[in-house]
């Protein structure tokens, strides 16, 4: 019984949201929002729940004295800050606005910049030619790269320009994205379209139950 | 005799002129105006429309008018430009009919009416006749994906082609076990309702009996608080099935935070500090998935990933052992457990594709005969 009833549930929904999708009439659509609805009132419990488990983490770190077990005091630190002037001020004090602006953002474009490295490196891996598929990846990478760097507008319209294939690279890198990449990609797309159908009709008619904790009914 | 002659040359050019500007400022009425029902919404707009006028006419715009019942010829909207030939009230109420008259506006203001449309009401569609095709489509695929779940129980050998990413699982797995290390899990950031986070659950709730068999640490930060709360729920029940309850440790599956760098860097540090021996990525990825990936390279970490994030497969495939692609990611649950329905659905699914296959070369032939239909349907569908 404990797992029939969100099995019933799954299937009727999961059935009723379907239909939503074909239906624009208003008492359609009315239902449609509804269950949007009931479903973001899972969320602030579940937030309190997460923010329980963060701060139990930390605290068992601070206990166990883990490696680097001092920045944990600056997630609480942290959390105490914004909850005390976020929770009584809302989210709109320019308090609360400034360390945002000025710590949250800058700490979030740190490690997003690190991305250009991280790119050189498994660029380098990728690209080093061991055999033929690596070698044709290399070249292809390559009149891409060509074709969109500033540096390769410079070397082909300029330095190049005698050449009579110079203005060939841009064309060239146009038709590689056109055509077998933009290929590639739509096959893989429909993959996964098809592949995310066949797992939805699995929940709804219960094959599939690794959301209910995994295991039978 | 010369003097009446001038009188009636100055009347004519007089009547000429005065007939010219008249006719310049006086605008056509339009013509053929209907009011519709708006097809395939939910009874809130009505659609008016009218042909276009001759270009010569002096139109410099058009107002549409509308009336309830016998009430008064209400302006509604802006004054539209001239040459539109259609406008779409969704200022209406449900069971009230109203009519509607276009008026023509010139230049020099002067305005002309059409003759007023019988009386319509919005009513809402049960139905969008647009999406036939697709829903068409929709209950073939589904047919095709049920009737192959069902043969299935029937026993028959379903073969599925072998995918490196799921074989190595059960070495990632061992490895760390031999190690004495830990596995480290990450599901991207995806919500509980994302395909890619339910396929990733699903294969981490087949890690996790492992993991329970092996006595494998196993280590889960989340993105989510619902996928948490689900995650947990989840591992638990697979170590209770494996008849290893005291094995689990909730504390190793934990909140880390919503936002996408933080979690990133949040990921990273526990890579760097930890050393796992194994990493799946396996869910919804963004631009943190390089960071993720090759932060895991740098340890020496094994490898999985798999996403449905296709511009981020390429730097998985750059940085980790194996990938799974795109749809491998739902074939998981199948390939591990080898149950002949989810095996069933993969067949379904294959019927799905050879369909889209089909359709494709029909397509192609098609358009290289002339014969476009195929193309005008699936451009109407989209």
């Amino acid at each position: 019984m404990k797992r029939q009833v969100p099995l019933i549930l799954c299937f009727l929904f999961g059935v009723v949201m379907i239909l939503t999708e074909f239906s624009p009439h208003a008492a359609s659509q009315s239902v449609y929002n509804e269950i949007v609805n009931w479903t973001l009132i899972v969320w602030p419990f579940a937030t309190v729940l997460a923010v329980a488990t963060l701060v139990q983490t930390h605290w068992a770190r601070i206990q166990r004295r883990s490696e680097h077990w001092q920045y944990s005091y600056v997630v609480f630190a942290g959390i105490i800050v914004m909850a005390a002037i976020g929770v009584p001020f809302g989210m709109k004090h320019p308090a609360f606005e400034w360390l945002f602006n000025n710590v949250q953002v800058p700490m979030g474009a740190t490690m997003f910049s690190l991305l250009a490295f991280f790119i050189a490196s498994a660029a380098f891996r990728a690209f080093r030619a061991r055999n033929t598929e690596a070698t044709l990846l290399l070249v292809t990478a390559l009149i891409v790269m060509m074709g969109n760097v500033p540096v390769g507008d410079l070397v082909w319209n300029e330095v190049m320009a005698w050449s009579p294939w110079s203005d060939k690279v841009s064309e060239a890198r146009q038709w590689i994205l056109d055509n077998p990449n933009l290929s590639a990609r739509r096959g893989i797309i429909l993959g996964i379209s098809l592949g995310g159908i066949s797992q939805s009709i699995r929940i709804i008619l219960g094959i599939e139950r690794s959301y209910l904790s995994g295991g039978d009914a | 005799m010369i003097k009446t002659t001038q009188w009636v040359a100055i009347c004519l050019v007089l009547c000429l002129s005065v007939g010219t500007a008249f006719s310049q400022g006086e605008p056509v009425a339009p013509s053929n105006v209907t009011a519709v029902d708006t097809p395939n919404d939910d009874g809130s707009s009505i659609t008016i429309k009218w042909d276009a006028a001759a270009e010569d006419t002096g139109i410099s715009g058009y107002q549409i008018l509308r009336r309830i019942a016998d009430g008064e010829l209400e302006p509604i909207g802006d004054l539209l430009p001239a040459g539109t030939t259609a406008y779409v009230d969704s200022a209406i109420e449900g069971g009230t009919a109203y009519t509607y008259v276009v008026r023509a506006v010139s230049e020099t203001d002067a305005t002309v009416d059409s003759e007023q449309t019988p009386a319509v009401e919005g009513t809402g569609e049960w139905f969008h006749t647009g999406k036939t095709a697709i829903f068409i489509v929709m209950l073939l695929f589904s047919a095709a994906i049920v009737w192959n779940i069902y043969d299935a129980r029937s026993g028959k050998d379903i073969f599925v082609r072998r995918i490196p990413g799921l074989e190595a699982v059960d070495e990632a797995i061992g490895r760390a076990t031999e190690m004495g290390r830990s596995i480290l899990y990450v599901l991207g950031l995806g919500g509980v309702s994302g395909a890619a986070t339910i396929a990733g659950m699903t294969i981490l709730g087949q890690v996790a009996r492992r993991t329970a068999d092996y006595e494998t640490a196993l280590r889960v930060p989340c993105n989510d608080p619902i996928v948490l709360n689900v995650v947990r729920e989840m591992v638990k029940t697979a170590y209770l099935d494996e008849g290893r309850p005291d094995a689990y440790n909730e504390d190793n599956i934990f909140f880390l935070t919503e936002s996408q760098f933080a979690y990133a860097a949040g990921v990273d540090g526990m890579i760097i500090r930890e050393k796992p021996a194994a990493i799946f990525l396996q869910g919804t990825f963004y631009a943190e998935s390089l960071i993720l990936a090759e932060t895991g390279n740098s340890v020496g970490a094994i490898q999985i990933a798999g996403t449905t994030s296709e511009s981020q497969l390429p730097f998985f495939i750059a940085a980790c052992d194996y990938t799974l692609i795109g749809e491998e990611l739902f074939a998981a649950t199948a390939y591990l457990s080898k149950d002949p329905m989810f095996l069933g659905s993969i067949r379904g699914q294959d019927w799905g594709k050879l369909l889209i296959f089909a359709a494709l070369i029909l397509g192609v032939l098609l358009e290289l005969s002339g014969i476009n239909w195929i193309t005008t349907l699936l451009q109407r569908v989209s």
